[in-house]
């Protein structure tokens, strides 16, 4: 019996969901004789309200490039951005992950909220095929996130995948090695990551719209 | 009936059957004919009557026939009648090689959509255009007729009688006197095709304009059929050693010859030539019911799926599906077991929800139940990043929380005895390392990063 009250539940509840969702396309159709994604936001927020604080436009840039230049691996650098995906998968965007220097673990992952079917895994050959992928999915408007771990990229290479951003409006999300802090980069936003026992310390080296900043945020580690 | 006739400069048979299945996207009926003796074009007819409506006035069609054939490389005349022979011979007529700039400027010389209008633009034409034996045009010279109007005028039994029953018949079907049933092409069950190439290849992107030929004849081949195409595979044929063969999947059915050209485009951008190339085929597998998605007008989310695949399909044409996959939970207690990947191509992921899916309440449950070991109430905590194989480690010197015992895969032969912890790592880094409780070494498995 209560079963087939939460089925009901779940079935009226799609029933709205679809009504909005038709409304939507009508006023849409209505509107412009087509039908057109909804503005997109031009932040997307991070989950830790001292980082959003930080941000000019209240969380990850969309549309853009994010350099993120951690100390070195287990800091606490991806916990960092697992809000955001988090949310963005959930809301039906695709997580591109383009050939991770490790598994995405799949448990850890929903733990955090992902939805897992959102997400797509693709390991290349070498640098040149993984910078082609990052901008072959930077482009998809389908896909709401692209992580990548470039090896070597120049400031002309980041400012063609900020280009692809642009194009496909999501979050680009560059892992780079803190020395790339001392090189000039078009990215919207950068930031070098150090991790202690007091949580994970950020420094905001650049941007867009803001000046530099430091933080220390607590994102959901282990301990 | 009225029928376009395409008359080409000398071509391969490959290449006229190529054009063959081209023509069909626009017509159900099409009848090649390879170069005859005394005439050394090949000819394409086909018929637009019915399709006239679909694809708007005679004149119209006729510009994108023609501009579609441009693209592909030929030089091709083109004359519209109510008859084949009609048509041939207004084709015939136009002067000018390049037809589809001079069409506005002759008034549609090489149009006529009637019998009436046939017969007043064919007055004119010198009788050397008529499709007949040599001996034949010159007796009508020495008989004083210098215009194709001053024969029509004569009576049919005179010309019969005068000139012999072949002029007579051809005529009459020139005009549409008498029937001119023409042989049509019948579609063969699979598609595949190939062209030769007179100098050897050496570089791949010397492939992508024959293949954009190939491919327009399989689009047309795919029209006409109201199929699309899932799979299929180009042959690069070598001389003295075996074939090449790439085979090129999507993960949504695509009848597009430009979308089919990129994702080749791709593969053949990835491909090491180990020999040139002589020959290339295109051989075209599973067929099957597009789907209806162009009239999807307003759902945004449909057309995310869309791009979504598209993307899917030109990163796996590139990288090759073991390259470009999908993560899932497997109910294991083996770290470095409770995962899967599959190829995106085979999962096709459905138009994105804006709630969860069963799949995903699903798989938490597994997992959860999964991990769910040695506490009953919350699952144990997992890495982010887990190591693509565990890493030999000196013993930690500092553990932060644990142990997790997992003891599991009695009865597969990769049985585990660990002791998991969460360590301190250098530099403010957290360790997942285990004791393994057989060997007595330490190792390092994943990062919380």
């Amino acid at each position: 019996m209560e079963r087939a009250i939460s089925l009901e539940r779940t079935v009226s509840l799609e029933r709205t969901a679809l009504l909005a969702q038709l409304s939507t396309a009508c006023r849409d159709v209505q509107a412009g004789g087509e039908a057109r994604p909804a503005a997109r936001p031009t932040a997307q927020p991070t989950g830790f309200a001292p980082l959003d604080a930080a941000l000019p436009g209240g969380g990850w840039p969309v549309g853009a490039i994010t350099e993120l230049m951690p100390e070195t691996q287990g800091i606490g650098e991806l916990s960092l951005l697992l809000p955001a995906l988090a949310q963005l998968s959930r809301a039906g965007r695709y997580i591109a992950w383009i050939a991770p220097p490790c598994l995405p673990y799949p448990p850890a992952l929903i733990h955090h909220g992902l939805a897992l079917e959102q997400l797509l895994l693709v390991q290349t050959r070498d640098a040149r095929t993984a910078l082609w992928a990052t901008e072959q999915a930077l482009r998809c408007p389908a896909i709401g996130a692209v992580l990548a771990w470039p090896e070597a990229i120049d400031d002309r290479q980041v400012r063609r995948l900020q280009l692809a951003a642009e194009a496909g409006g999501s979050c680009g999300l560059l892992y780079r090695p803190p020395a790339a802090a001392q090189q000039h980069s078009p990215a919207a936003l950068r930031m070098l990551l150090r991790g202690d026992v007091a949580g994970l310390h950020i420094e905001i080296r650049k941007v867009r719209g803001g000046g530099r900043h430091a933080l220390v945020v607590h994102p959901a580690a282990a301990a | 009936m009225l029928w376009l006739c395409i008359l080409l400069p000398p071509l391969e048979p490959a290449a006229l059957r190529n054009l063959t299945f081209w023509a069909l996207q626009w017509s159900s009926q099409v009848s090649p004919r390879p170069p005859v003796d005394g005439d050394d074009c090949a000819a394409l007819w086909l018929e637009i009557g019915a399709s006239r409506q679909l694809f708007g006035a005679a004149a119209a069609l006729r510009e994108r026939i023609a501009a579609s054939l441009t693209a592909l490389g030929y030089n091709g005349r083109l004359g519209i009648a109510p008859t084949p022979q009609g048509a041939a011979l207004l084709a015939r007529a136009c002067t000018s090689v390049s037809v589809s700039v001079n069409a506005h400027a002759h008034a549609h010389a090489d149009i006529a959509t009637t019998p009436g209008e046939l017969r007043r633009q064919l007055h004119p034409l010198p009788l050397t255009l008529l499709a007949l034996p040599r001996e034949q045009l010159a007796a009508l010279h020495s008989a004083g007729l210098r215009r194709i109007g001053e024969l029509l005028a004569l009576p049919v039994a005179a010309i019969a009688q005068r000139f012999g029953p072949d002029a007579s018949g051809y005529l009459q079907r020139l005009c549409g006197t008498a029937p001119d049933p023409l042989r049509l092409i019948r579609l063969p069950p699979r598609f595949t095709n190939r062209c030769a190439f007179v100098g050897a290849i050496t570089d791949t992107t010397a492939l992508l304009f024959p293949l954009q030929r190939l491919l327009a004849g399989l689009q047309g081949y795919l029209r006409s059929l109201d199929r699309a195409v899932q799979r299929f595979t180009l042959q690069l044929d070598h001389q003295r050693r075996a074939p090449t063969r790439l085979q090129i999947a999507l993960a949504r059915p695509s009848r597009d010859a430009a979308q089919l050209l990129t994702l080749a485009r791709e593969r053949l951008a990835a491909l090491v030539l180990e020999a040139p190339v002589h020959g290339l085929g295109l051989e075209a597998q599973e067929l099957l019911q597009p789907l209806v998605l162009q009239l999807d007008c307003f759902s945004h989310s449909t057309q995310q799926a869309e791009q979504l695949q598209q993307a899917i399909d030109r990163l796996t044409a590139r990288l090759g599906p073991e390259a470009v996959r999908t993560l899932r939970t497997a109910a294991d207690h083996r770290p470095e077991r409770a995962w899967t990947a599959r190829a995106a191509q085979d999962t096709a992921p459905t138009a994105p929800n804006t709630t969860p899916t069963a799949a995903t309440t699903a798989a938490t449950t597994a997992i959860a139940t999964a991990t769910a070991t040695a506490t009953a109430t919350a699952p144990p905590l997992r890495p982010c990043w887990l190591l693509p194989e565990p890493r030999a480690i000196e013993a930690p010197t500092e553990l932060l929380a644990g142990p997790e015992r997992i003891e599991s895969g009695w009865w597969d032969g990769a049985d585990i005895a660990r002791d998991y912890y969460l360590a301190r790592g250098a530099a403010g880094a957290q360790w997942w390392v285990y004791h393994d409780l057989r060997s007595g070494a330490w190792h390092l498995h994943g990062l919380w990063a």
